[in-house]
């Protein structure tokens, strides 16, 4: 075992094309990477192995995009905030989050935390990672 | 939450101190014909021989310099900047280097600089930064002849501080930090959205009557003159309306960097050895925290300085309670808060009301970015923290006229922050 040099990238974009999201645990603590990177931040150890995370989340804080934050490259996703994320698998990420608007961001933030669901979309060339709120 | 790996940090090897200091006009040079056409070496030779000339040295008693620039390639278009100035202030052949950290770089460009004499290679070191962020050469004419750098190419060129693996790809990074300390404040302590902005409106209207006093901020007016000049009797009216638009979930245009062109650099030696140097007191860098944490990463600016804070706290032994004046480096505004509250110069929870009662003024009890921080003083992305060592120092020495504070400080806290991130927190006392 230990540190392999390998494309962890490209295996996680490679992954979302046939429409898995991975990422990578610690063979020694347990912890999970999302996104995955080569060794384990928790406890330094570089055995890693690849899992399909189970795409469950709980959003925990959010902000409305406005004039220095929206993006006409993100157009085609709105209505969308910049939110928190917690992964059911652990890791926490910034991340782009759909289904909140300024009607109901008032009701949104009185839930929080609430549930989230990971949902890959394409881009210019290759596809990504946002998150969608559950249906109620 | 992610967990963040955490550092101890061990004494430095032998004490150092700051025995000058320089800076710079922050300034958008092409807007005045006087400043049109200021290069690299100029403004960067100009901070770095106010500071010998402040240390009472010359060029031949530095050993080596540091050189910090933020977007060296785009906006000077050179890769190993400090060779290009390396030879405006009379230094010609001593070894340097460059450094670049965004607008964390002035922040670390003290940190170079201690550690280089305190591991005994150097007992004399400059370090110095130096920033067009309005002015930008195009590589294919001489340096002097600059164009505007405007604020859309500028918002395109920040993209580069951001990791190309996944943050940009998932596009929330870049624009959640803008408003993040805001957003996990509010949720913290309930605060309301309207608490908030009035929060940071007072944040912008005390930071600027610190700028307009400090001849080298590029604010010239207050806030107050601003609103009447607009028929507005009210500054809170002023400071409300279509004139100060909310830019992001949080921040109105008060609350954003006032990004320009500007230098400031500072001379480093032995404590022991100040007086050889200079009559006045030596600075001692008692200690710098310092963390990274990636912009896809939550709360990078909260978790950051909390560990960097920890770390410098430690060291030092120095208490919360002895710090007498703070610097936090403050692009977003809200910064001042988040930093305040972290290095507990300000009690938790209760911070945003010592803003909007002013306290936190140059005349105030608590001063905060006394200079006018990044909002009212300008952002010369990697000078400007050195342009806040500038403005501690000299308020240390008590030789800031009047803007001077009214207690003269003793220990100083000074937070960076910058470059998708890098935090650094930095306590300075005036040496006995």
């Amino acid at each position: 075992m230990g540190v392999k040099l390998e494309r962890v990238v490209k295996t996680y974009y490679d992954n979302l094309e046939a429409g898995k999201i991975t990422g990578r645990k610690c063979l020694e603590c347990g912890a999970v990477e999302w996104p995955p990177v080569l060794v384990c931040n928790t406890c330094g150890c570089a055995d890693m192995e690849w899992i399909e995370m189970s795409g469950k989340g709980k959003l925990l804080q959010f902000v409305m995009p406005a004039t220095i934050t929206k993006k006409d490259e993100m157009k085609d996703i709105k209505p969308y905030v910049f939110g928190v994320v917690e992964v059911e698998e652990g890791p926490a990420v910034n991340a782009m989050v759909r289904g909140i608007n300024k009607k109901n961001r008032e009701e949104i933030l009185a839930k929080l935390p609430v549930d989230v669901h990971m949902t890959i979309i394409p881009r210019d060339g290759y596809s990504t990672v946002i998150f969608d709120l559950d249906e109620e | 939450m992610n967990p963040i790996n955490k550092t101890t940090l061990h004494p430095y090897s032998r004490s150092v101190s700051i025995i000058g200091v320089g800076c710079s006009p922050f300034m958008n040079t092409l807007d005045d014909p006087e400043t049109a056409g200021l290069t690299e070496g100029e403004l960067f030779g100009y901070a770095a021989y106010k500071a010998m000339e402040d240390a009472g040295i010359r060029p031949k008693d530095v050993d080596y310099f540091f050189h910090g620039e933020a977007n060296p390639f785009y906006c000077s278009n050179y890769i190993t900047p400090n060779i290009q100035v390396s030879e405006w202030f009379g230094m010609r052949g001593k070894g340097s280097i460059h450094h670049s950290e965004a607008c964390c770089t002035g922040y670390l460009a003290l940190e170079e600089a201690v550690n280089a004499v305190a591991s005994g290679k150097y007992n004399v070191v400059l370090s110095g930064c130096v920033e067009f962020g309005d002015a930008i050469v195009d590589g294919t004419k001489p340096s002097f002849m600059r164009r505007k750098f405007d604020f859309f190419e500028f918002q395109e060129s920040l993209k580069w501080i951001y990791d190309n693996t996944y943050t940009r790809e998932m596009m929330c990074g870049p624009n959640i930090h803008q408003d993040d300390g805001a957003e996990w404040y509010k949720a913290k302590y309930g605060l309301t959205d309207e608490q908030m902005d009035d929060t940071l409106i007072h944040m912008a209207i005390n930071s600027r009557r610190g700028a307009v006093l400090d001849p080298l901020a590029i604010s010239k007016k207050t806030y107050e003159e601003i609103a009447k000049e607009n028929g507005f009797d009210d500054v809170m009216e002023y400071m409300k309306s279509f004139y100060n638009p909310m830019m992001s979930g949080n921040l109105r245009a008060s609350g954003l960097e006032l990004k320009c062109d500007g230098a400031a650099a500072c001379i480093v030696c032995p404590t022991e050895m100040v007086s050889e140097f200079t009559d006045k007191k030596g600075i001692e860098v008692l200690g710098i925290g310092n963390a990274t944490r990636e912009a896809n990463q939550p709360h990078v600016e909260v978790i950051g300085t909390q560990e960097a804070t920890r770390q410098v706290y430690e060291l030092t032994g120095v208490k919360p309670e002895e710090i007498d004046i703070l610097y936090a480096n403050d692009f977003f505004i809200t910064s001042q808060l988040i930093a305040a509250e972290i290095a507990g110069y300000l009690p938790e929870g209760e911070g945003w009301k010592y803003f909007i009662d002013g306290r936190t003024a140059f005349d105030g009890d608590k001063p905060i970015n006394t200079n006018g921080g990044r909002c009212s003083f300008g952002h010369a992305h990697a000078a400007s923290g050195m342009a806040d060592i500038y403005e501690a120092v000299m308020q240390m020495r008590g030789e800031c006229g009047a803007r001077q504070v009214k207690k003269l400080p003793k220990t100083a806290f000074l937070r960076g922050f910058g470059g998708a991130q890098n935090l650094a927190s930095i306590i300075l006392r005036t040496a006995e």
